[in-house]
């Protein structure tokens, strides 16, 4: 899997692809419009990841150019700018999704993966995590073939993880992800945890190993 | 007191004053006019008298007549001639008179006499009085029209600066616009209107450039936020860290969540305040209020509530994004202050929306409720959650109050359901 990150700081974009290239994903990066433009008319790419203000440039206008030329690469928007407008005609222009700054970066693989499973999928929407399978389209899980049966909340998580695997994910991003922005603040940690609890109990009554640990209370790891 | 009653009252004082004077220098200048004009004539009298002894070495008849009296009296000694007032008693009229006199003395016949001519002043009295009269008819009309002036002009003049007082009063800073000067005609006014515009565009000018640096800033803080979460997002894949090491990194998160929510929401009321959520459409709040609740509902199960909602169906113009951060913040606040165990109840009439919680008594002023960064100790919210609210009532003009009683929080929105 091959992506563009266009992000003109330099911190940040290091950031996300040390990250994701744990995953597989070969990362290529441009620190502006025109390098962008460039690697975006050389190569194809699974997912491009994009900001939208850039030193040289708007976002937008490279999205507008790559939809000219009729490629298919997935967008992610990734913008300081958490607006509408922006997050509209994003997505009127073609992207795939929006993620304000700042982000988790288990939420931007997260992203990502949806992306670019949604865009490959052609009738195969089963995500496998050994034993466990998740039909994204079906929204359901099954365990050694069992059918399982998970709540929204627990469903979610279970994605979740399948999305961050063999990574720590920490609590706030999974209350950021469960919950959006809606419910700020340690409040919420209490409830991952019982949704978490419920989780591994369903998983593993269904026969599935434990592959959820707790790394010191402060986040979570499916490996 | 009014600048024109305290004018007029100065003004009409002194015209009084001014005219009363003038009336008594006036009575007393006719006065001697009039009694010099008797004089004149009392002369003549003594002419025609001398001239009478002079030819004829007697005196005349003494002739009176109504308004004439000619006395002669012998005399020893001869008379200055002096004119005099006094006070004779009329036959005719049986009451006293003022008569003017001239005495003179004159010698016939080898005789000294006195000669007395007399003449009533009654005309001369008569003739000042009616002056009199006319002249305060004329003061007392000078005056009434004085005053009317006063009153008609000072407020027409005056008209120009009640609008602009009127403009000062009205001038929202949210409209945008600085107060036009007016061209009214007077210098003063003019000068004013310029002013007042002057300042007026400055403030907005201000409040405009105050409000894009908080915006800007805002946003300028989002990449360094971005950079710090993604920063320990990959500190926590280290395997070698320890737990003492997790817990200082789980502070940070925290710390970040925090800003990056604080940033947010002040981003939001920005936007908010700018006016940015113009387009509305008719929202159903009812059935965003359930879909709330469900999206809640692990909050409120942790918290053991008990909820009770009564929602009247009916619609509400407004933007849909802002109406649900209304609801998301009314609830999220009357959930979040509540006590484990306590009650929620949500009243959706077609007047009104009221969110009522159990909680203990707020520890700093109600009236402050709706300011920014007003919470309790304990809160680990923004600060700015009714804040927002508050900013979107007064976009929508919807009032909004707080009420604490019996250990109820109740919130209330003035609204109007349409169906």
């Amino acid at each position: 899997m091959k992506l563009l990150i266009v992000e003109d700081e330099r911190t940040l974009s290091d950031s996300i692809v040390s990250y994701l290239k744990q995953e597989s994903f070969i990362c290529d990066t441009a620190d502006g419009y025109a390098s962008a433009l460039e690697k975006m008319d050389l190569f194809d790419y699974d997912c491009i990841l994009l900001d939208i203000n850039l030193q040289d440039g708007n976002g937008l206008e490279l999205l507008k150019e790559l939809k000219n030329n009729r490629k298919t690469d997935g967008v992610l928007i990734i913008s300081a700018r958490n607006s509408l407008e922006d997050k509209v005609s994003g997505l009127q222009l073609g992207a795939d999704d929006y993620l304000p700054k700042p982000f988790h970066l288990s939420e931007l693989s997260a992203r990502v993966t949806a992306i670019i499973r949604r865009r490959n999928s052609a009738g195969n929407n089963i995500l496998h995590l050994e034993e466990i399978h998740i039909d994204t389209q079906a929204k359901s899980v099954t365990v050694n073939d069992r059918s399982l049966d998970l709540t929204r909340k627990e469903y979610q998580l279970l994605l979740y993880f399948a999305y961050n695997r063999g990574r720590v994910v920490s609590k706030n991003a999974i209350a950021e992800h469960l919950w959006s922005d809606e419910i700020g603040g340690a409040a919420n940690y209490d409830f991952i945890y019982t949704h978490i609890k419920n989780l591994r109990r369903k998983l593993v009554d269904a026969g599935s190993r434990d592959y959820i640990n707790s790394v010191y209370g402060m986040g979570y790891k499916f490996a | 007191m009014k600048l024109f009653t305290k004018y007029s009252r100065v003004n009409i004082v002194a015209s009084i004053l001014a005219l009363l004077l003038g009336s008594i220098g006036y009575y007393f200048i006719i006065r001697s006019v009039l009694i010099h004009q008797l004089d004149d004539t009392l002369k003549v009298e003594e002419a025609e008298i001398l001239d009478y002894v002079k030819t004829h070495d007697r005196l005349p008849e003494p002739a009176n007549y109504r308004d004439q009296q000619v006395h002669f009296l012998p005399a020893q000694t001869e008379t200055p001639r002096k004119f005099t007032n006094a006070n004779r008693l009329d036959q005719h009229h049986q009451e006293d008179r003022y008569y003017r006199e001239l005495l003179f003395s004159v010698r016939a016949g080898g005789q000294l006499y006195t000669v007395s001519v007399a003449t009533s002043e009654e005309e001369t009295e008569d003739l000042l009085e009616w002056i009199m009269l006319v002249t305060a008819a004329m003061i007392l009309l000078l005056l009434g029209t004085l005053f009317l002036a006063n009153r008609l002009l000072l407020r027409r003049i005056w008209q120009p600066f009640y609008n602009t007082l009127e403009g000062i009063r009205q001038f929202n800073l949210s409209s945008r616009k600085p107060l036009p000067a007016r061209d009214n005609g007077i210098e003063e006014f003019k000068n004013l209107d310029s002013a007042v515009e002057q300042m007026t565009g400055k403030i907005l000018k201000d409040y405009e450039m105050l409000k894009n640096f908080a915006d800007n800033a805002s946003h300028e803080m989002q990449t360094p936020l971005a950079i710090i979460n993604s920063k320990l997002d990959l500190m926590i894949q280290d395997q070698g860290l320890g737990e003492g090491h997790l817990r200082q990194l789980q502070a940070m998160y925290d710390a970040v969540g925090r800003l990056s929510k604080l940033n947010q929401s002040l981003l939001l009321l920005t936007k908010i305040e700018n006016n940015q959520f113009a387009h509305a459409d008719p929202v159903a709040l009812a059935p965003l209020i359930e879909d709330k609740m469900v999206q809640f509902e692990d909050l409120i199960r942790a918290r053991n509530l008990t909820v009770q909602t009564i929602l009247e169906n009916g619609k509400l113009r407004m933007n849909a994004y802002l109406a649900d951060i209304l609801l998301n913040n009314l609830l999220i606040n009357a959930i979040r202050h509540n006590r484990d165990g306590g009650q929620l109840d949500i009243r959706l009439q077609e007047d009104a929306l009221v969110i009522s919680n159990t909680g203990p008594a707020l520890l700093f002023d109600p009236a402050t409720i709706f300011d920014r960064f007003t919470k309790g100790h304990h809160s680990d919210g923004t600060g700015l959650g009714l804040a927002i609210v508050k900013q979107i009532c007064d976009n929508y003009e919807f009032p909004l109050s707080y009420s604490y009683t019996s250990n109820i929080h109740s919130i209330r929105i003035g609204l109007l359901l349409q169906h």
